[in-house]
């Protein structure tokens, strides 16, 4: 048993390391530099008063609330493949496909529903999607609701998310691309 | 007893219970305060009564009222120990809050023949008392440990045990280097004594008569108190929360109060003990009786000076970033607590002239002396306070085993050779 231990020297432990005083005494000088600096002026440090002032620095790669994207007619992208509910880890996306009667497309989701409870925003639903239909671009960091079925994102609300960056339209479903 | 032996016990009793108990909430707020002031944050500033934030203290108030009106639970698996569940921590708060009972506020009021101490607890006896008291308080922590029935709590518990035999030895081993220094083992008489100087231009006080002693003394405390970075009982990264894992409500908040008590009681000792007391240096009770006039005259003076530069400070940082359009109400808040600042001022300022038209062997001057001294002790112990709270957001946590080797390895044999070396002084200077 003992054979296995392998013991590792420690190197450069110095005297004053190890009666820890000096060093105990070079931290708490950093610690009261910071406090003393901070009661003299409370402003002088970079930080946000949230709710009155919002974060302005959400990048574009922020994974934020989903949103369905458009068409250019300003009907729904997704065709209702069922790729962002298979790619799901938490399985919190709902769909009912149904057919498309108006010759734009065979299929749309009569219903499709994201649990944000059981959402843990990985982003897989959005890099599944073959039509750009679904996309977190939305900037919004903070979902609020008095009861459980706040949470349960309906397609209506879904659409009615605006996208905070570039592209509000579906890529893969615009005029362009189908041609 | 005459009416003032009365009086002057109840008035040590409920300054001792309201130092003691409202420096709790105080202290809670101060804690996260500074903590986020050290990490460059902000810390809770925005609870307020009718708008008043007070710097953000209400916060605590709040607190306390949530922690009331939680569910009283018991986990199912304690069975028919509940007692000893409300027990544990009630003798965690008792024993801290009586270890704060010993300590002399002010120096002892002469009221005709008789002097009176200004103590809750007044006896002669008072490091026996606060030694005994303190080590019973580690009581609360074994059994809610252990009736917990909860792992973690047992190993938090087992912890506390165990260093509890590392720390008491040179705890209490510096006291008696202490106790041969002062010769004494009442706590008024070590501060009358460090009223002295040495060598004519040192305060004779503890840290300086007796710096090794005072070193092991505040580190031991350090670990007594359950405080970073020997809160290896606690040890939320390892053990949860440690002997506190099953406690909620207000069973918490008595360990969590308790916790606060002890450190108050533990700043209140170290200062009495080593820095000196109510007492400022080179200045002794008998000095301020004899130079009352002139002492009161340099306080009305620095007195507005401090008040201003308070006011000043208060109207920079009572406020919200320049970002904001809105202030929140804290231009009002300013406006009226500078009115109130500058009325009390002006009432102490007519107290003290009040004061020294008194006579000096009069009543009078002997409160406005202990006033004085109550607020020197309120203002060191404060610091003290402080200074425990950035040590613990300084230090990381010691491992348990070093705890341990610290106190039996380095702590002790230091101590022993403290009290030798103490013993020889003492002999030799043929005290």
């Amino acid at each position: 048993m003992k054979k296995n231990i392998k013991v590792i020297e420690r190197y450069n432990v110095q005297w004053k390391h190890r009666i820890f005083i000096p060093a105990i005494i070079e931290g708490l000088t950093i610690t009261a530099k910071h406090l003393l600096g901070n009661v003299n002026d409370i402003n002088r440090m970079d930080v946000l008063e949230y709710p009155e002032e919002q974060p302005k620095d959400i990048s574009g790669r922020y994974r934020g609330l989903h949103r369905l994207t458009h068409r250019e007619d300003g009907g729904v992208a997704c065709v209702a493949c069922f790729m962002c509910a298979s790619a799901c880890p938490s399985e919190c996306i709902f769909i009912e496909a149904t057919q498309r009667e108006d010759g734009v497309d065979e299929k749309m989701p009569q219903r499709f529903a994201i649990d944000t409870l059981e959402c843990v925003f990985c982003g897989y639903c959005v890099e599944a999607c073959p039509c750009d239909a679904i996309r977190m671009d939305t900037g919004i960091f903070s979902l609020i609701g008095n009861k459980r079925e706040d949470f349960l994102l309906e397609k209506e609300q879904l659409l009615s998310h605006r996208g905070a960056f570039a592209n509000e339209n579906s890529i893969a479903k615009s005029g362009v691309a189908s041609k | 007893m005459s009416l003032g032996a009365v009086v002057i016990t109840l008035f040590s009793i409920v300054l001792a219970l309201l130092l003691a108990l409202l420096m709790i909430p105080v202290l809670v707020w101060l804690e996260r305060r500074v903590a986020g002031l050290i990490q460059d944050r902000k810390g809770p500033n925005r609870t307020n009564v009718l708008g008043f934030r007070l710097g953000g203290v209400v916060q605590s108030f709040a607190d306390v009222i949530k922690l009331v009106f939680k569910e009283e639970y018991y986990p199912k698996h304690i069975g028919k120990h509940e007692w000893l569940f409300i027990v544990a921590p009630s003798i965690l708060f008792v024993c801290a809050l009586l270890g704060f009972m010993v300590i002399p506020f002010a120096d002892n009021l002469q009221l005709g023949t008789q002097s009176y101490p200004i103590q809750a607890l007044p006896v002669d006896w008072g490091i026996l008392w606060y030694l005994s008291i303190g080590s019973i308080g580690v009581m609360g922590v074994l059994f809610g440990g252990w009736v917990s029935h909860n792992k973690y709590a047992l190993l938090g518990s087992q912890r506390a045990t165990s260093l509890m035999l590392g720390y008491e030895l040179p705890m209490g081993l510096s006291i008696v280097a202490m106790i041969i220094t002062y010769q004494t083992i009442d706590f008024n008489t070590m501060v009358a004594w460090q009223s002295d100087t040495i060598w004519g231009f040192l305060p004779a006080w503890g840290i300086v008569v007796q710096p090794l002693a005072t070193f092991i003394f505040i580190v031991t405390l350090f670990v007594e108190t359950n405080r970073a970075p020997f809160n290896v009982a606690e040890g939320e990264s390892e053990i949860v929360a440690g002997h506190m894992t099953e406690f909620s409500a207000m069973k918490f908040a008595l360990y969590f109060m308790g916790e606060y008590i002890a450190m108050n009681s533990a700043s209140a000792v170290i200062i009495t003990l080593f820095f000196g007391g109510y007492q400022l240096p080179y200045l002794s009770t008998n000095d301020l009786f004899s130079h009352f006039d002139a002492i009161a005259i340099v306080l009305m003076l620095f007195l507005p000076i401090f008040i201003y530069y308070f006011i000043r400070w208060m109207h920079k940082n009572n406020a919200v970033n320049r970002t904001l359009s809105s202030d929140g109400g804290r231009a009002f808040e300013t406006k009226v607590l500078t009115y109130t600042l500058i009325a009390m001022s002006l009432m102490i300022e007519l107290v003290m002239v009040y004061l020294i038209m008194q006579p000096k062997e009069s009543l009078a001057v002997g409160l406005g002396v202990m006033a004085l001294q109550i607020a020197i002790f309120i203002a060191k112990l404060m610091l003290f306070n402080i200074f425990f709270i950035v040590v613990r957001w300084t230090l990381p946590r010691f491992r348990y085993d070093q705890v341990q080797k610290l106190g039996w390895n380095y702590l002790l044999p230091l101590a022993l050779v403290n009290i030798f070396v103490t013993a020889i002084v003492v002999v030799a200077l043929g005290a």
